[in-house]
Formats: C-alpha cells, sequence, structure tokens
C-alpha cells in the first residue's frame, strides 16, 4: 500500500451493512440452502416411504433431548458474548465463549455415543434408507458443530492475547451468527429424526 | 480425441497412440465437460474477471476480504490438481457424464470406476467451496467498498452480471452440495439415496443437480455476457441501450432461472403435470435474454463503431449466441425435446450459447482488457486472424452438428458405426472432427500473441480505448492498490459517449460535473 | 443487561421460553394421537427457530436487506420442494 492511501482512509459510498456481517450472512443464505435441500429430499422420501416408525424407535429420545437442550443453551451463552463484547467486559467474554465451547464439545460427545449405541446394535448407514439420511444429516451437522467449535476456540485464542479483544472482539457476532444457525438446523433435525 | 473417434471409430488416434474404448470415451466425455464448465469457464469468466476488474471498477483497493480469495484460489488450485489425479488412479477418471447421474454414478460396479468418480465428486466440493468464498467476495465488494460517487446504478454492467451470477451460485449449489453428500456416502458406505431398490430415488439427483445446473449456465453467461456489453458500448462509442432495463432483465431471468430445471429432464422419467409448466418457464426465460441481446445490437445501431479485436470477438459471441439461443427454443418445448433430447441436437445448442459466451466472450474481454493487466496492446493483426479462423470453423464444427442431431444421432456413444441408422452420418462426423481440428490449431497465433505481447508489445497508455469506466484512470498495469494516489470519485454514469452539447467525445465516469460542459 | 438489549426481553427470558418449548415438544409427541403430534411438534420446531432467528440473531432489528438474505433462499426451498414432490410422491398411487 502506498503513502498517499495509507495517511487518508478512502472516501466510499455509506454501505447499509458492515462487511464482515453481509458475507456471513451470504454464506448462511447459502447454508439454508445446503440443508434445505438435504431436508426436503429427507421429508419427501419419507412422506411416500414405508414409515420408519421402527427404526425411528432405535433413537433414543433423551439423548436427543439432551442434546437440544445443550444446542439451545449454547445459543444462549453465545449471545452472552456478544453482549459483554458490547460493554467491553474482556472476563465475561471469554468465560461465557468458553461455556459456548465446552457445551459444543458436549454436544458431539452425546452424538458420538448415539453413533457408537447404533454401531454396536448393527445399525449402519447402509440398514435402509432412514440410516442413510439419519447418519448423513446429522454427520452433516455434526461437521458444522466442529467447524463451529473450532472458530470459536480461535477467536477465543486471539481474544486472550495482550491486545486481542480491541482488535477482534467484534468478529463474536459473526461467530454468534453461525452457531445461532446450526442451532436452527438442530431445531429441526430433532423432531425429524427423533419424534416424526 | 472424442471427435476423432466418431469420426473414424476403431482406429488409432495421434498422439494418444491406439483406438480409445467405450469405457474410457465415457471418461473422456466426463472430464470434457466437467472441466470445461467448471475448470475453465468459471474460474475464467467469474473468478478471474471479478478478481481483477471489481476492485478497478468500483474504486476500491481490493475485494472486500483479501485473505478469504487468497484462500479461494488456493482451494480451486487444490480442486484442479485433485481432478488432474483422477486420470491417473486405477480404473480412471469418472465415466458417468458430466452431470453424474445415478444409478451410473451410484454404485463402483456400474461404471467400472473405482476412485475416479469419488476424487472427482470431491474436487468439485473443493471447487464449489472455492466459488463460495469467491462469490461472496464478489457481493460484499461492490455493495461495500464503491467510491465516493458510484451509486448502484453507476456501476459499469459487468460489475452487475458479476453479482447476478455469484447470487445464482449461492442459492443454487446448496442442494447440489447436498447431493454431492447422499452420492458420496452411496458409493463408500452402501447406503441408497439414489437407488431405486433401497427406496431411494435416482430422479432426486437429477433435481439437485439441474436445480443447480440451469442458474449454473447462467453463472457462465452473465459475465460473459457483461464483458461483451462493456466492449460493444466502448467500440460503437454510445451509451448502453437501456442500462436500467438489462439489470431488470438479469433479475427476472435469475429468479426464473429457479423455476426452469426439470426442463433438462423430459425425458428422465418426468412427471408429466410437471412438463407443461417447465416448458412455459423455459420459454419465458429467453424473453429477458431476447431483451439483452437487442440492447446489444441497439447499442449498435447508429454507433460509430470502432473495429477492433475485442469487438470483433463480442460481436462474433453476439452472432453465435443468438443462433444458439434460437435453437434453445426448440428444446424448451417438451414434445419436441422428447424427439432431441439426448441428440447431437441438444450438444450443438449448448456448445453454440457456451462456446460463444465462454470463449468469444472470454477472448472479447481479454483482448480488451489486456492492455490494462500487462501494460502493453496485444497485436492487432493477428487478434483478427485468430478471430477470423475461430469463428468460421466454429460454424463448421457446430451447424453440421445440429444436423446430426436431427438425424436421430444420440450423445455419449463411443462408437456411431455401430447403429445403422446413424452410420450414414459417418462422412458429417468426418467433416466436423476436421473442423474441429482446424479450430484448436487457430488458436495458436492467440497463444503466441498473448504470451509475445507482454514483451514486445507496444506500451500502453492509461486509456488505450478511450473508454469511461474507472479501471481506464489508473496506469497500465495498475500499481498496488489500484490507484497511484487517491482513488477519483465517480460523478456520472458509465458510458456517457459522444452525449449531445458536449465538446468531448467520451466523459469519463472520474470526470466532475462541471468541467465537462 | 446492557444497554443494547434494554428493548425487548432479555436473553435469558428468550433462553427460558426456547427450553419451555424443547420440553413442550418432546411431551407433546409422546402423548397426542398420530397426525396431531406430528403438526404439533414441527409448529414447535418453526417457534423455537423464530425466536432463535429474531432475538439471538438479531433479525428483529436488522434491515430489510438481510431479511431478503435469510427468507428468499427459504422461498427456493419451497419452490424445490414443490417441484420434487409429483416426482417423488408418483410412487404413491
Amino acid at each position: 500500500m502506498n503513502a498517499g492511501s495509507a495517511s487518508t482512509p478512502d472516501a466510499v459510498e455509506p454501505s447499509p451493512v458492515p462487511a464482515a456481517k453481509l458475507g456471513i450472512w451470504w454464506f448462511l443464505a447459502s447454508e439454508v440452502m445446503v440443508f434445505g435441500g438435504a431436508l426436503v429430499s429427507f421429508i419427501l422420501l419419507r412422506l411416500v416411504g414405508p414409515g420408519w416408525s421402527e427404526d425411528l424407535a432405535h433413537n433414543s429420545v433423551a439423548l436427543g433431548s439432551i442434546n437440544t437442550l445443550i444446542l439451545i443453551t449454547s445459543s444462549f451463552t453465545i449471545v452472552e458474548v456478544l453482549s459483554a463484547q458490547k460493554r467491553g467486559d474482556e472476563k465475561k467474554f471469554r468465560s461465557f465463549m468458553g461455556i459456548t465451547i465446552v457445551l459444543g464439545l458436549l454436544f458431539l460427545v452425546i452424538k458420538g455415543v448415539e453413533y457408537s449405541a447404533h454401531f454396536s446394535e448393527g445399525l449402519f448407514p447402509d440398514k435402509g434408507l432412514f440410516w442413510a439420511f439419519y447418519f448423513g444429516l446429522t454427520g452433516l451437522h455434526a461437521l458444522h458443530v466442529l467447524a463451529g467449535i473450532v472458530a470459536n476456540a480461535s477467536l477465543l485464542v486471539v481474544v486472550s492475547r495482550p491486545g486481542g479483544f480491541a482488535r477482534y472482539s467484534h468478529r463474536a457476532e459473526m461467530n454468534g451468527l453461525y452457531w445461532h444457525f446450526v442451532d436452527v438446523v438442530w431445531i429441526f433435525l430433532f423432531p425429524l429424526l427423533y419424534l416424526g | 480425441m472424442i471427435r476423432w473417434q466418431l469420426a473414424y471409430p476403431e482406429t488409432e488416434i495421434p498422439l494418444f497412440g491406439r483406438p480409445i474404448g467405450p469405457d474410457e470415451y465415457n471418461a473422456f466425455v466426463t472430464m470434457h465437460g466437467t472441466i470445461m464448465v467448471f475448470f475453465v469457464a468459471m474460474p475464467l469468466l467469474v473468478a478471474a474477471m471479478g478478481n481483477f476488474l471489481i476492485p478497478l471498477m468500483i474504486g476500491a483497493r481490493d475485494m472486500a476480504f483479501p485473505r478469504l480469495n487468497m484462500m479461494s484460489v488456493w482451494v480451486l488450485a487444490v480442486a484442479s490438481l485433485v481432478l488432474l489425479a483422477s486420470f491417473f488412479v486405477e480404473a480412471g477418471p469418472a465415466a458417468a457424464g458430466w452431470t453424474g447421474y445415478p444409478p451410473l454414478s451410484a454404485r463402483i460396479e456400474y461404471t467400472g470406476v473405482e476412485y475416479g468418480l469419488d476424487l472427482w465428486i470431491l474436487a468439485l466440493a473443493l471447487e464449489f467451496a472455492s466459488f463460495l468464498m469467491g462469490g461472496i467476495n464478489f457481493l460484499v465488494t461492490p455493495i461495500n467498498l464503491r467510491t465516493r460517487g458510484m451509486s448502484l446504478f453507476r456501476l459499469p454492467l459487468i460489475v452487475w452480471m458479476i453479482m447476478g451470477a455469484s447470487i445464482l451460485f449461492l442459492l443454487s449449489v446448496g442442494p447440489l452440495i447436498a447431493g454431492a453428500v447422499f452420492l458420496l456416502l452411496d458409493r463408500n458406505l452402501g447406503t441408497s439415496f439414489f437407488l431405486a431398490e433401497g427406496g431411494g430415488d435416482p430422479l432426486l439427483w437429477q433435481h439437485l443437480f439441474w436445480f443447480f445446473g440451469h442458474p449454473e449456465v447462467y453463472v457462465i453467461l452473465l459475465p460473459a455476457a457483461g464483458a461483451m456489453m462493456e466492449i460493444i458500448s466502448t467500440f460503437s462509442r454510445k451509451t448502453i441501450f437501456g442500462y436500467k432495463s438489462i439489470i431488470y432483465a438479469v433479475m427476472i431471468a435469475g429468479v426464473l432461472s429457479f423455476l426452469v430445471w426439470a426442463h433438462h429432464q423430459f425425458i428422465s422419467g418426468l412427471d408429466p403435470r410437471l412438463a407443461m409448466p417447465f416448458s412455459i418457464t423455459t420459454i419465458l426465460i429467453s424473453v429477458p435474454f431476447a431483451f439483452i441481446i437487442f440492447s446489444m445490437l441497439a447499442t449498435m445501431w447508429g454507433g460509430s463503431i470502432w473495429l477492433t479485436t475485442p469487438m470483433w470477438f463480442a460481436v462474433g459471441g453476439l452472432s453465435v449466441f443468438i443462433f444458439g439461443g434460437v435453437t434453445g427454443i426448440f428444446n424448451g418445448s417438451a414434445p419436441v425435446d422428447i424427439y432431441i433430447h439426448d441428440t447431437y441436437f441438444v450438444v450443438a445448442h449448448f456448445h453454440s450459447t457456451l462456446f460463444s459466451t465462454v470463449f468469444l466472450g472470454g477472448f472479447a474481454a481479454l483482448y480488451y482488457w489486456y492492455p490494462k493487466m500487462f501494460g502493453r496492446m496485444m497485436n492487432e493483426f493477428w487478434g483478427k486472424v485468430h478471430f477470423w479462423g475461430t469463428y468460421i470453423f466454429f460454424l463448421l464444427v457446430f451447424v453440421p452438428m445440429h444436423l446430426l442431431g436431427v438425424g436421430g444421432m444420440m450423445r455419449r456413444i463411443a462408437d456411431p458405426s455401430k447403429y445403422e441408422f446413424v452410420k450414414e452420418l459417418l462422412p458429417m462426423n468426418e467433416f466436423i472432427t476436421v473442423a474441429a481440428i482446424g479450430l484448436l490449431l487457430i488458436q495458436a497465433p492467440f497463444v503466441f500473441n498473448f504470451l509475445g505481447s507482454m514483451f514486445v508489445g507496444k506500451k500502453a497508455s492509461e486509456n488505450p480505448w478511450d473508454a469511461t469506466t474507472l479501471e481506464w484512470t489508473t496506469p497500465s498495469p495498475p500499481p498496488h492498490g489500484n490507484w497511484p494516489g487517491a482513488i477519483p470519485a465517480v460523478h456520472r454514469p458509465p458510458y456517457e459517449y459522444a452525449v449531445p452539447g458536449v465538446s468531448e467525445e467520451w466523459l469519463p465516469q472520474s470526470r466532475p460535473e462541471g468541467a465537462a460542459s | 443487561m446492557a444497554a443494547g438489549e434494554a428493548h425487548g426481553p432479555s436473553n435469558v427470558i428468550i433462553w427460558v421460553y426456547l427450553v419451555v418449548l424443547a420440553i413442550l415438544s418432546v411431551f407433546v409427541s409422546s402423548v397426542f394421537p398420530a397426525p396431531a403430534d406430528t403438526i404439533a411438534v414441527f409448529a414447535l420446531a418453526i417457534a423455537k427457530a423464530v425466536l432463535v432467528l429474531l432475538y439471538f440473531m438479531h433479525l428483529r432489528v436488522e434491515k430489510i436487506f438481510i431479511h431478503s438474505l435469510f427468507f428468499i433462499p427459504l422461498l427456493l426451498v419451497v419452490v424445490l420442494y414443490v417441484g420434487l414432490m409429483p416426482d417423488i410422491m408418483r410412487s404413491m398411487y
């Protein structure tokens, strides 16, 4: 960058939304289509299918409900991260972000327990269409949870560095939006795959 | 090589050393489609033009998320490597057609292709990820980083087109990503999302694919059309005809493009109740495009046309596109389509629309912006030789191909001499093959011109074409940060050529209001 | 709570709503008869999603532009559903 531009910021046309937020929303828009396409396929095949109540019975509603509560709670804690950021409360920011990460990991652990229970019963993705969708959808979702945990953890690391809070803490809003989206996906997956 | 096989079945192919078998033929057709659409057309037209032109045209130092941008380039590089690698794994590359329809693609046994197809899916997935990142950049940058005075309706049309393409891509690719995940599971974990015997539905993949596939055509087409508009306006020395209407036409086409996908499936056992609405939307979508074409023609009408190489390519591309568009109407109506579907008529149709935009439009853009990229002009004489050679050989290849299609020749068959009624078309196939080889050879002057002009071309001034848009107000090639001093503010719409009552022939967007008149 | 959340209910209250709705949906699915429970469960799921979107993702105070970024894809999902329906449902009759 040359001297002329570095000293004076370039004048730009006013924009309704900050760039990062606009970017994350565009990203979420395409994510809506990913999960939308998958869920539409599932719902349609389910409507014509023979009915999968037998397969459904293998899923533990209790574990699924616990996971639902975990994700809802983590959505709440990450909103608290954002309000701590707005207040400039560095300590709260870090502790709530820590809780969010732990809750995300807990979600994955419970998911793993469920998976191993299925595997020990001999239920693999090739045991019929329901299990194909079950593992496909929850697997895809779990990958998103994992990505969210990585994003949250790396934000926590950079914010904890000296001077990091001032520079990076505004990113909490983007992490939050993504995390809430993952939560919303689960809100629909849970009734479809456990209760339906 | 594909063409050679069609013309001289079961003979040795020069440079390849042996005849290709049906399996390999399938693989070549698949890879040709994939490489051309996803790894030539999209990177060249969307990514390259977007990254270079958007900041220059809107008056920004760089894209909104430069790091995301770098990442998308590297992911694309990895994707290309994965795709190339699939040529060398055991049992060869993907061979299920570029659309990857199951059941052919869902089980290893059906095509005999093992890891090749997995790698194909993987390469596509990486490529989508790359364009997802790029697309977000192409949308956020023009929305947030426009220089002072550059209102949305003062953006050059190509920026609008790239934004439109990015929106279409972001919104259409999702279901296909989901579908690709399912397909990978089908292949590797024995699930049966797309296999009827397991309760799945092979039509599902087709729907998911074409829900993306048709908008994808416009993802490629719009930026090329945008480049053609810039060039036609500049070299006609006239303002573009109906600037706002073009933008609205593109929006309408974008909306409609989400409603036409099933026209690719008229013979796939589609429910007849679906065929009718999709026929109607398909024919409707030609209306906005007809409007765009007429805008370009009206822009040229009465203009003082300056016949440079980019202009030749733009006009040539436009003419072929009109031709391809008209044949599209035949495909659009379900009854006719049932006859010609999967014949060479369809192949000829999409080649003439895509070739005209991707190659002719792409070449036009390259010749036009080359001075800005490298600071030197390309040679005009060889450019024109390149254009005429390409244009004539192109017509020689694809006009007879329509006839082949009407004559009943099927797509994707490895040995045409095996079918009686196709046999008599063999001479025509030979002719097409010769013409195609000519088409390939005529690219040689371009390659030499492109590389040679970097070193010996005439030095380019800031604005060799006397154009008005913002990228021509900075030195060629642009320095780091795009403008050496402050970024110019914008005071007027693009394309102010030969404005009545003004002494100058053209008014750059950065010319202040008072100074002109 | 900070000034930012002064208007509208606080995050804790939204969280309580969400938990109640989640428990309710599990309860409903085990008590209600066959077709009614599906409808009720999905109504509850939509209610939960709307709460998260409006309050946690701030759609309530966002501009129309962001709204369209969310609802246009949603509309397209519906289009996809309608377009797919006749083909896949064919096997029903």
